[in-house]
Formats: C-alpha cells, structure tokens, sequence
C-alpha cells in the first residue's frame, strides 16, 4: 500500500544548473537562480526567524540573568550563574533523575511494542488494511485529550482500570494510581506509550515493506528460521527506522508537558516533575524567568546531544557494514 | 507436504497454524490495547454518569444519549474556543502550505548556497521545549500587540509548524522528477509556471498530507495557547483542560470535550489516511 513511498526518492537534480559540482565560478544563470531560490525560501526563513528564532535567542539571555516575572525592571545579567545553581540544585537533579528514568522506560516500551505491532501488521491477514487505518486512533487523539482520558480511566474510586483488575482478581483493594510518585510516572508513562505508539509503528512498518521481497525468499530457500530471517533481513532493514523511532520517542520524552499539567500538575509530592515540568514551574509558578529559562536551556542541549550520539551510533553501524 | 514449496508458501502466502492462531491473538489483544481507552471516553460521554461512577462500572448500551454532547455544542463558553480553533488551525494550515510549498520547491530544485544550513537548522527547530520560548514568546506577543489575538496564535503556530512542513515538502518534491520542468521550459514556461503548472500539481497529495499534519498540529497544541491567550482567542484544548481543574470532575462533560475535540482529527486521519501516513514517514525513511 504505501511501498512506492518507502523507496528512496532520487536526490534532486538542479534542472537549470547544469553538471557542475564545483561552487565557483559561478554563471550568471547560476545567479539568477540562486536569487530566485531565496526568494522562495525567504518569508518562511523570515518567519520562523521572528517568532522561533527570535524567542530562543531571548531565552538564552533570559537564561543568563536573575530576571523575576514580578520585578521585570530590576533584571540583571548574572552570567552562567543560574547554570550553577541547578547543578547543585537537589530539586533540579531529581527531575533530571525522574526524566531519564520516564524516557529510558517509554522509549524502551514504546519502541519494543512498536516493533511487534509492526511484525504483526505486516503479515498478510484479512483486514489488515482495516487494522492499520485503527492504528491511527492513538495518534489522533490530542495530547491534553489524552491526559483527560488517562485520567478517569486512573481514578482511584471508579476509574475501569481498578475495575478491570478487580474483575480480573488481581487486586482486592482499589490502587490510586495517581496518588503517590512513583505510580504515578508510571502512569504517566503508560498513556504516554499509548499514544505515541501510532507514530513509530507506522514508521517501522514502511520500512518492513521497503526490504525486497527476494531477500526473504532466498533466506526461506536456504532454509533460515523465522528469527534469523528477523535478525539478518528485517533489522538492518529496518535500523535507519528504528532510529529515527527512538529519536523521535527520545525527543518526544523529554519534553512531555501536557499530559502531565492534566494528570499531576507535577505532584504528588513533586513525583511527577520531570525537566521540562521543572523548567515549567520555575517559570511560571514561583515567577523565577531567569531560572526557569536555564533549565529549559539545559533541556534543549540534552536533547541536543542525545540526538548527536544517536547519529554517531547510526553513522559507526553503517561503517562497520560497509 | 513437506516440501521445500510448502515452506516457501509459508513464508509470503497467509499464515499458517499454528502461527495463525497466535498471529490472530495477538492482533486481538494489540487492536484492543489500542481502541480500548479511546472507545472507553466515547462511551463515558454518551452513557449516564450514575450507570459509570460506581466501583463496578455498568455498561447498558439501551442507555446510550448524546444529551451531553447537546449540551456542550450549546453552550457560548465552549462554543467560542472552538470556532477559535477552528480558525486558528485552518489559518495557520493555509500559511503553512502557503509559505512552505515555495520554500520546499526552492530547497528541493536549486543547491544554493546555505541549502544545508537552512535545512540543519528547520531540524534542530525540533529540539527546542517549548517551554523555553513562553516567555519571550508572551512578551514578543505584547510587545507587537498580538497576546490573545487568533493572529498571534497563527503567527506563532505558522513558526512552529512550518521547519515540519517544509521538511515533508522537500521529500515530495524530490520524487517529481526535474525532466518534466525542463520539458516545461523548454516549451516556454518561465520559472514561476514550471513551478506552478508543473511541480506543485504532481506533488498535490504530498502537499493536501503537509497541510493536513499542519491543521493537526496547529489543533492540537495546548501549551502555546495556554501561555499565548486568555479569553478572546482561547482554544478548544485550553477549554478541554478547565475540566480536570475543577475540583468535582464531571467525567461525562470532560469526555464529551474530549471526544468533541478528537473528531475533526480522527476524521481528518481516517479519511486522509494514506496521505498521512505518507507524510509521516516520508521523513523517517528517506534519512
């Protein structure tokens, strides 16, 4: 079904600028080209410019000053100082401690289910166009939605996940699952899972359709098992997917906000601020802007360099089977 | 039977037993874990509160009413955030291709200098939490006038939204193959015609996902609003979360927002749904 877009498209060829791979010397054709190019990228760059750029920039100045949403004029620069002061901070560690833990855990699952819903939905069955147009449900549902859901499906008095285990003989007595820290991130992490698993499924699923199948029928030929044509012909097919999935799942973790503004607002306890919610209620909460913006600085460097190792592990892999 | 073609129709024909079997199971089991809790919202917005707020919940189907969903689509103080949202979405997906389908065709066709940068850089956009930029944003937004105005949301959501698009845009346009341009020129079509008349028309589906993901997108966000507006511009899922702040949750109100607020995207992915699946991988496979 969607095997013509999982072929690699060909690298775009400049219709007008002819076969020279050099930068210079340039022709006046050339030039007028280029101009035309930017003329065309130009309101978007311009754009993205003012209203994204623009604001990172700030809060990386913000980020270096003391400044308090309640005295905005007594703002002054401190330098890395509110750096400093969150390394140290036992408040801001925890929730670097809870954020690695929430985002080890969902990307784990989440990937891993991600693969075996992606196996299951690439076998020929009857219905399988049906079921992965179901796949999609997750992944529409909003994400404060999602949070809505999540949290009467948790509510410690009649919410059906109490009642299913109850039904089930599981538990006797009734589990607020929302009602201390570590359950709770928990249960954060499970409708996080859930939503997100559309996404990456999808992803792995035109990979898997992209491998040739002759591949697969030489293997079968040779005589592999189901597990050695997995591991030798689906997974090197599938790596540059797998990783992209554990990026964006990466990515995603880090800076989950809605879900837990509905189920916890940070709590209990704290128990469920993870960085991004710290750099929240640093901000807005206890008005500390300056503060607030460092930590959501350090958010944005982690994800930064965690994309970065992504990358080199992909890049080493590829060389080793070069 | 056991022949080395039984084997082979074992691998790419139906499966077999007993790996049908499990097959069927597990799908059963997967199809369930991923319809369950949305059906279970549906089913909280249209069944009595009483018949779901008891420790054994009870499900009578002859029970079933839309009276919450009347409700709810009468009353002024749901109804605007939700033509807000509706505005916004559809704005900031008509700027989105508006601005995006140029740039994308200028980044596909033309290697010019700082094409990588600008493409680096539309990514990195994606590291950023948004958390970081509420501020600045909320005082770039007073500072031109646009806090809690549809245009500043749109601004904001367009920024945001448009690094996606034009990277889904910039793998569509790579699949239109660059003869047809130069056939286009060649016949005498300047450059703008051979962009519009040719290029754009064969890459319509690739540009209907971009704007489709873009309207989602744009739908969907809760943070951005709840930092950006107060009131005249507030947006559906600001309105969804004043549910769960209220100190007595009303379960069947909160579900029927929430179902009410899923619709036009559910709908969107259901009826959309090869575009979109096309334009949410596009970028993972092509590397």
């Amino acid at each position: 079904m969607t095997s013509s877009t999982t072929t690699p498209p060909p690298k775009a060829a400049a219709p007008q600028s002819g076969s020279t791979k050099g930068r210079s010397p340039r022709s006046p054709q050339e030039r007028s080209n280029e101009r035309f190019a930017w003329s065309l990228v130009l309101p978007a760059v311009v754009v993205v410019a003012l209203f994204f750029l623009f604001p990172v920039g700030y809060a990386g100045w913000l980020s270096l000053t003391d400044a308090q949403q309640l005295r905005p004029d007594a703002t002054s620069f401190v330098g890395v100082e509110n750096y400093g002061t969150l390394l140290t901070d036992p408040q801001f560690l925890a929730a670097l401690g809870r954020t690695a833990y929430f985002t080890a855990i969902t990307v784990v699952v989440g990937v891993g289910i991600a693969l075996g819903l992606a196996i299951l939905l690439t076998q020929e069955f009857r219905g399988r166009t049906v079921a992965r147009v179901l796949l999609l449900v997750p992944w529409a549902v909003p994400p404060v939605v999602n949070g809505i859901m999540w949290k009467y499906i948790f509510d410690p008095s009649w919410g059906v996940a109490n009642a299913i285990l109850r039904g089930l003989g599981i538990i006797d007595e009734n589990i607020a699952w929302l009602g201390t820290g570590e359950l709770a991130l928990n249960a954060i992490i499970l409708a996080e899972v859930w939503k997100l698993l559309p996404f990456v499924t999808l992803i792995l699923i035109a990979a898997m359709q992209s491998i040739p199948k002759s591949r697969y029928k030489a293997a079968a030929i040779d005589g592999a098992h189901a597990w050695s044509r997995f591991r030798h012909i689906t997974l090197p097919g599938i790596r540059y997917a797998l990783l992209f999935g554990l990026i964006t799942q990466t990515m995603w973790s880090i800076k989950v906000f809605d879900s837990i503004y509905v189920l916890t607002q940070g709590g209990p306890a704290r128990g469920t601020t993870t960085l991004n919610y710290f750099g929240y209620l640093q901000t807005f909460s206890y008005l500390d802007v300056g503060y607030g913006a460092a930590a959501a600085f350090l958010v944005m460097l982690l994800v930064f360099g965690l994309t970065m190792l992504y990358v080199r592990v992909l890049r080493r892999t590829e060389k080793v089977e070069a | 039977m056991a022949t080395a073609n039984s084997r082979r129709s074992r691998t790419f024909g139906q499966l077999r037993w007993p790996a049908a079997t499990l097959h069927r199971i597990l799908l059963l089991l997967a199809m369930g874990y991923l319809l369950a809790p949305f059906c279970w919202m549906v089913l909280t917005a249209v069944l009595p509160a009483e018949d779901l707020s008891r420790p054994n919940p009870r499900v009578d189907l002859g029970a079933i009413s839309l009276s919450s969903f009347g409700e709810l689509l009468t009353d002024p103080s749901f109804l605007k955030p939700m033509g807000n949202s509706a505005i916004i979405a559809l704005a900031t997906m008509v700027l989105c291709v508006a601005l995006g389908a140029p740039a994308a065709y200028a980044l596909s066709r033309f290697r010019i200098r700082g094409r990588d940068t600008v493409l680096l850089g539309l990514l990195a956009t994606q590291m950023v939490p948004v958390i970081a930029l509420a501020v600045p944003l909320f005082m770039l937004m007073r500072g031109l006038g646009l806090l809690d105005t549809h245009f500043g949301l749109i601004a904001t959501y367009t920024a945001f939204i448009l690094p996606i698009v034009i990277w889904m845009l910039v793998g569509f346009f790579d699949e239109v193959p660059g003869s047809l341009e130069r056939a286009a020129r060649i016949d005498g079509c300047n450059r703008i015609q051979a962009m519009t008349r040719i290029v754009l028309p064969l890459a319509s589906s690739g540009i209907a996902a971009a704007a489709i993901f873009a309207f989602i997108t744009a739908w969907s966000d809760f943070f951005l609003a709840l930092v950006l507006t107060s009131d005249a511009a507030s947006t559906l899922p600001v309105r969804v979360a004043q549910f769960q702040s209220l100190f007595a949750l009303d379960y069947r109100a909160a579900a029927t927002a929430g179902v009410i607020t899923t619709l036009p995207v559910l709908l969107l992915a259901l009826v959309f749904q090869r575009w979109i699946i096309r334009g949410l991988t596009e970028g993972a496979v092509k590397g």
